[in-house]
């Protein structure tokens, strides 16, 4: 008789190991499994904070995590969006809206006949046909469910405090059952490639039959474990250093994060409901934190006051995130710039994959390579998708933006590149997180337009097209005109 | 655009591109020659071929009655796990998914406790197939009746005359002729034009190459390489046969395997088509011979016509300004009725990358990556069925179990194997219910289920399946035999003369 895993021990700190824990007390909490986070103290500080995608929503409801308190305890701001801000030089800026249905005429992608119209000297940017984008730059967004007579279906990303967010999750993991032990890690005692337990700062050792590393970059348990080497992505990815700060709040909050090029890395821009939050991501050679604070801050427009923090991140993937009886989830697993609000997507990506592959059996883990293969797959489409930002920059003369245009990429995103230059069309791989509306938008907000378009758009008359387009210029005015402000979205849910 | 070849690939391609493609974006023109006779073995499809003949403007029950059409609800498997075994694998899924785990961790689950009773038991799809019985899928998602697909046997030469018929209603030009030579563009190494027998010489800006196993332009003009799969999959040839309609006309394909390959049976309205696949490394002709005109389930229509063939694809079936379609760009065994539907997946991808006058590489690049996804993923699955078998009898059986398979395929099978895990994916055929289906009903059975099945009180659990059984049985039994919707939707009238 084989025997079933009976303790999951999570070490790790943060969103992580609060998502996770909670994430596998829903799962298997109630099928004799003792879930218990041992919580290293925690890397974040008050001017820290999460940007989320939409999908966390779905995270959330899976979970029982209520959105309304939750977005009320983390001084939660709803975003449809990214607004990107210089990467094409001086003055330019597009959206990376988060709709995800683009309409068609006559079958065919709008995005076709937009290229097609833009060759004939068309003016009107493709963001502008995007609901989401409207609804964003005009700091609104819907209220209503998605219906046959509208376009309004679409979950906004969150920005959410994020000590305030950890603490959130920690109550509701407390409350569905999750042990919790506060600690500081000594030693881990492993046999072979099997962690058999840790050692904490006071001699208390922990056994279990699954350990799961949330620590984070530190990776504190992968980290030891054999085979487990990170390949690095530094080469198409440049930067390697954050800073966080704090700006004043902003009236009235955007529906929107903005994303600011510097001369080595970018300044991001977050509304929260009573601060703002700043985020830089840059390249440590060749520039000081100060210098770096400065430029952010005058990029952005923002006075930036108390505290800042900086720490520093290699891209790049764990060879093996699950060796033995260790699992590696998010940054541990996994190291990718803030940017895109990849993070708490790779944490998802990551419990998701152990939950469908919760090993069967205490003594023998062959679900290792499965869950190393998902990751591996999800994270190069996630990585991509970073990488296509720098790739297509047009910042002339400056040598991060120079290197960072010619480092080339994967063949991977080579190939999506190709494909989309030729014809608008974007092959999607398995185990997406952006869809082919997503890639499009940044690919023709950074300035890459399809050469051609399909031949078939032709077929409908120009006057058709023309009417077509103004009919969806006109419902998309309509229907932003007609959805709450920010501030009026977030009164109705949290009071 | 000229299309080299009638048959179903070759008129598939230019029904798509007059009935899909909006009028007047191309002009299309055909060539193909009534000396050259067509392989017509791709006589069972499946539920995909549906969507295509809806976008192409095809009327299903006209389609249905001038083709001799029945519907199709799976492919019964007989004796390909041991000798005296049978699986239906269904166009359809088994239960529903119960405590937050697919719906097979839990009939796992109730297997251990002896209360699940077989899998096929879930399925409405079998359980109508079985009883031969048929009636179109319900559109409600909450209905039972509607958590099944169908597709249809046909008669693939009167399918391709029914097309032929549709597009020349629609302007494409039919050219009856041999093509005696492909003239190359010196400076691009582009198809530039082919010459007839007659001396007729026809241009184009784009081919489809529909000439079946001579890949008359693919392979031999512009010599795109084959990759060979026949150390997996060793049938090489096949034996087709007709004979007289069956007493009761079954909504599914029979595939029986025999000692040294397999025979298929598809049903129609007028007669039952068969054929047997055999390796010829394995056994004689005389002998298969032997095998097929002694399984006949009624009298055979005409003597056995050869058919050779070898298992494999080309590496780039799009190559510069030429695509391949059908036999020219592939061949994989019709274990599974793929062959029309990977016509379909083709066309479908070409439409969406339609080239202009000027074909960037690029849009080979990205066709080429998805047939290649399309044809390892079926290549594996056939695999499958020869790979996990227990025969006793033949050393064509013996081989397949012993072979090494392909590490994709090996990963699936250990997958499944320790803990019934079946990998979902974006792009190719079947979906995880496929897999199971012939997981299991190849022997399969895994060693563990979802540990999470047990958030799902037995009770609970048993009471679930014993109730869905129960439905699916009364539901089914409820439904007319197949061959009342047949005679109420589409019944062909038999003509005299006609077979």
């Amino acid at each position: 008789m084989t025997r079933r895993i009976e303790k999951v021990v999570i070490v790790g700190r943060d969103a992580a190991a609060w998502l996770v824990a909670l994430g596998l007390q829903r799962a298997v909490g109630q099928t004799g499994v003792k879930v218990q986070v041992v919580e290293l103290p925690s890397l974040l500080q008050p001017v820290d904070f999460y940007p989320a995608l939409p999908s966390l929503a779905g995270l959330h409801a899976l979970l029982g995590v209520p959105e309304a308190a939750m977005l009320k305890a983390c001084r939660g701001v709803p975003t449809l969006g990214q607004r990107f801000v210089g990467w094409g030089g001086e003055g330019s800026s597009f959206v990376h809206a988060y709709d995800i249905q683009r309409p068609a005429i006559e079958q065919i992608d709008f995005l076709q006949y937009w290229v097609k119209a833009r060759g004939q000297g068309l003016k009107i940017a493709l963001e502008d046909f995007s609901l989401a984008a409207a609804a964003a730059k005009q700091g609104r967004l819907s209220d209503t469910p998605a219906g046959p007579d509208t376009l309004a279906g679409f979950q906004p990303g969150y920005h959410l405090d994020a000590l305030r967010y950890v603490r959130f999750l920690r109550g509701g993991a407390l409350a569905a059952g999750v042990e919790h032990r506060p600690a500081t890690l000594d030693a881990i005692r492993r046999e072979g490639d099997r962690i058999t337990a840790i050692v904490l700062h006071d001699g208390t050792e922990i056994g279990a039959d699954l350990f799961v590393d949330a620590t984070g970059a530190e990776a504190a348990l992968i980290g030891q474990m054999p085979g487990a080497e990170v390949t690095s992505w530094g080469e198409w990815l440049g930067c390697d250093r954050i800073l966080a700060a704090s700006a004043p709040v902003l009236r009235p909050l955007p529906a929107f994060g903005q994303v600011t090029a510097l001369r080595n890395g970018w300044v991001g821009l977050y509304p929260l409901q009573d601060r703002t939050a700043l985020i830089a991501s840059y390249a440590a050679d060749g520039t000081s934190d100060q210098d770096v604070l400065a430029e952010a801050a005058a990029a952005a427009r923002v006075p930036v006051s108390g505290d800042v923090v900086v720490s520093s991140f290699e891209p790049g993937i764990r060879a093996r995130p699950w060796v033995g009886n260790c699992v590696a989830v998010g940054a541990a697993a996994v190291g990718l710039e803030p940017l895109d609000a990849v993070q708490l997507q790779i944490v998802q990506i990551g419990l998701s994959n152990l939950v469908a592959l919760w090993p069967v059996e205490a003594d023998t883990m062959p679900e290792a390579p499965l869950y190393g293969a998902a990751m591996a797959s999800h994270a190069a489409n996630l990585r991509d998708f970073q990488i296509a930002h720098y790739r297509l920059n047009r910042r002339a003369g400056q040598p991060f933006w120079d290197r960072a245009r010619d480092a080339g990429g994967p063949a991977s995103l080579q190939a999506k590149l190709s494909l989309f230059g030729s014809c608008g069309q974007v092959p999607l791989y398995d185990d997406e997180s952006f869809l082919a509306q997503n890639w499009s938008a940044v690919f023709v907000g950074h300035g890459l337009i399809p050469k051609s378009y399909n031949p078939a758009v032709d077929a409908v008359p120009p006057q058709e097209q023309m009417e077509s387009f103004q009919k969806l210029l006109h419902v998309i005015a309509e229907e932003v005109r007609a959805m709450p402000t920010v501030e009026t979205w977030l009164a109705r849910r949290t009071g | 655009m000229v299309i080299v070849g009638g048959g179903t690939a070759g008129w598939m391609s230019a029904a798509a591109l007059v009935g899909i493609a909006k009028p007047g974006l191309c002009e299309v023109r055909l060539i193909e020659s009534d000396e050259i006779g067509t392989v017509g073995v791709g006589e069972a499809t499946l539920p995909q071929m549906r969507a295509f003949n809806d976008a192409v403007g095809i009327i299903e029950a006209d389609m249905m009655r001038r083709t001799n059409a029945t519907f199709k609800l799976g492919i019964e498997f007989v004796g390909w796990g041991f000798e005296g075994s049978s699986y239906l694998h269904p166009f359809g899924a088994y239960g529903t998914s119960l405590g937050g785990v697919e719906f097979h961790h839990q009939w796992l689950r109730a297997a251990q406790h002896g209360r699940a009773g077989g899998i096929e038991d879930y399925s409405f799809a079998v359980a109508a197939a079985r009883r031969n019985r048929f009636d179109f899928p319900d559109e409600d998602p909450a209905i039972l009746a509607s958590t099944f697909d169908y597709a249809y046997h046909f008669d693939a030469a009167l399918y391709a005359q029914y097309l032929r018929a549709f597009c020349e209603r629609r302007g494409v030009q039919r050219i009856e002729g041999r093509i005696v030579d492909v003239a190359l563009d010196p400076q691009r190494g582009d198809v530039a034009s082919l010459r007839l027998a007659s001396g007729e010489e026809v241009g184009g800006d784009f081919f489809i190459d529909c000439s079946g196993f001579r890949a008359l332009l693919i392979g031999e003009a512009l010599g795109s390489g084959w990759e060979d799969w026949s150390k997996w999959l060793p049938c090489d040839r096949a034996l087709a046969v007709p004979s007289a309609r069956l007493d009761e006309i079954p909504p599914y394909t029979r595939a029986t395997a025999r000692e040294a390959g397999w025979q298929w049976r598809i049903p129609l309205q007028h007669r039952t088509g068969n054929g047997h696949i055999f390796a010829s490394a394995f056994t004689g002709e005389d002998r298969a011979a032997d095998v097929l005109m002694q399984n006949l389930g009624g009298e055979a229509l005409g003597e056995p016509r050869l058919i050779r063939f070898a298992a494999g694809r080309r590496t780039a079936s799009w190559t510069r300004n030429c695509l391949a379609v059908g036999l020219a760009s592939g061949f994989l065994e019709p274990l599974e009725s793929t062959s029309i539907y990977l016509v379909q997946s083709a066309i479908m991808a070409f439409l969406r990358l339609l080239p202009g006058r000027d074909v960037d590489p690029a849009l080979a690049a990205e066709f080429n990556r998805v047939m290649d996804v399309e044809y390892e993923r079926i290549r594996d699955f056939l695999i499958l069925h020869y790979h996990a078998n227990r025969r006793s009898d033949g050393e064509l059986w013996r081989h397949c179990r012993e072979m090494d398979v392909p590490d994709s395929l090996q990963a699936k099978i250990a997958a499944f194997g320790h803990r019934g895990h079946v990998q979902h994916y974006k792009d190719g055929l079947f979906s995880p219910p496929s897999w199971l289906s012939v997981f299991l009903g190849q022997g399969l059975r895994p060693r563990h289920y979802h540990p999470m099945a047990d958030n799902l009180p037995l009770d609970a659990l048993f009471s679930e399946l014993d109730g869905l059984r129960g439905r699916i049985a009364s539901e089914t039994a409820a439904l007319p035999r197949h061959e009342t919707t047949i005679e109420d939707y589409c019944f062909a009238v038999p003509t005299s003369g006609e077979l």
